[in-house]
């Protein structure tokens, strides 16, 4: 028996990773995701463990690699979108990869910003990064995104006060505010949370590997 | 993955414990499962690598020519990587540089004087 559930996270590494490790308890195995959707299967509870890995900095090919490399390990992957990106019909830019940013198309890293990993629980603890500098390193790309999305939300609040550019009724012009304001607070609170993350593991860095 | 630093040309020179045990690993040609199965099982589980720290640092190394891709078996499907003669120089300074550390620490926390 499957079961379909609708979800989006803000909050789309630890966030989503929490869920997903929450589904397994009730006894629900991730089968297939999509945009906004996820299918379960049903199964014993706690029998497998979920990771999210940001792969979104990566080229096509990069990601791939990468892809297989995880599968050989012994993880099942799935692909996911975060949604976070600008995009023009299948065309997307990443302006939070290093330099100017990275282009991703369809087919290609297109929506495949994140690889969620599976593993059969076996006792051990399922860790991706174990090197400190490691997790500065990808915690580091997870705030770009944020940071990025940030801005964009500032420079569009920033655009609706301009009276040449806007031509919306007051009545609209407060709605479109209001969403911008609390799209910005659900995109600060985990930028603040893996900013603390950041600084914790930079600290633990400085006497520990 | 991110890029971890190998700090050899850091003054010092002392190697991470993840770069020196993944040398070690690649001493007989390893895969990436195996190398991580290795370390868990020399370190007695202290040190256990996850997968992402363990691409990054085989990539790092790859690109620095420490250690190589292996390819004995064209047929398999797992990428197997040996060490370089540079790879063989570097675990040997790290070798010494941890005596030295190791015989420093002894004389001091026995009592003695370093001198």
């Amino acid at each position: 028996m499957s079961k379909l559930v609708f979800r989006y996270f803000f909050d789309f590494m630890n966030g989503q990773e929490r869920w997903l490790n929450r589904m397994d308890e009730y006894g629900l195995r991730l089968r297939r995701c999509g945009k906004i959707t996820y299918i379960f299967d049903k199964c014993q509870p706690n029998q497998y463990e979920y990771k999210i890995e940001f792969v979104g900095h990566k080229t096509y090919s990069q990601a791939k690699e990468y892809r297989r490399y995880l599968e050989n390990m012994g993880f099942r992957t799935f692909t996911k979108n975060i949604n976070l990106n600008f995009s023009f019909g299948k065309v997307k830019w990443r302006p939070y990869a290093a330099g100017w940013g990275r282009i991703a198309a369809s087919p290609g890293g297109f929506n495949k910003e994140l690889l969620i990993l599976e593993k059969k629980r076996d006792g051990k603890p399922f860790e991706l990064h174990t090197d400190l500098a490691d997790k500065v390193d990808i915690y580091k790309r997870v705030m770009r995104v944020y940071t990025w999305a940030a801005l964009m939300i500032l420079l569009s609040g920033v655009m609706t006060f301009m009276p040449n550019i806007s031509s919306l009724s007051d009545g609209v012009l407060l709605a479109v505010r209001i969403i911008l304001l609390t799209g910005g607070g659900l995109i600060l609170i985990p930028l603040v949370k893996y900013f603390r993350l950041v600084q914790c593991f930079k600290e633990e860095g400085k006497i520990y590997e | 993955m991110g890029v971890i630093i190998i700090r050899d040309n850091i003054k010092g020179g002392a190697l991470t414990e993840t770069t020196f045990l993944v040398l070690l690993a690649v001493y007989q040609p390893n895969h990436g499962y195996g190398i991580m199965q290795f370390i868990d099982k020399e370190t007695n589980g202290r040190v256990v690598l996850g997968a992402g720290t363990l691409y990054g640092a085989i990539n790092t190394l790859v690109k620095k020519k420490w250690i190589d891709s292996y390819d004995d078996d064209a047929g398999s499907k797992k990428k197997e990587y040996v060490i370089t003669d540079v790879g063989r120089q570097k675990a040997e300074e790290e070798l010494q540089r941890l005596r030295e550390v190791v015989k420093l620490a002894s004389v001091i926390m026995s009592g003695g004087n370093s001198e």
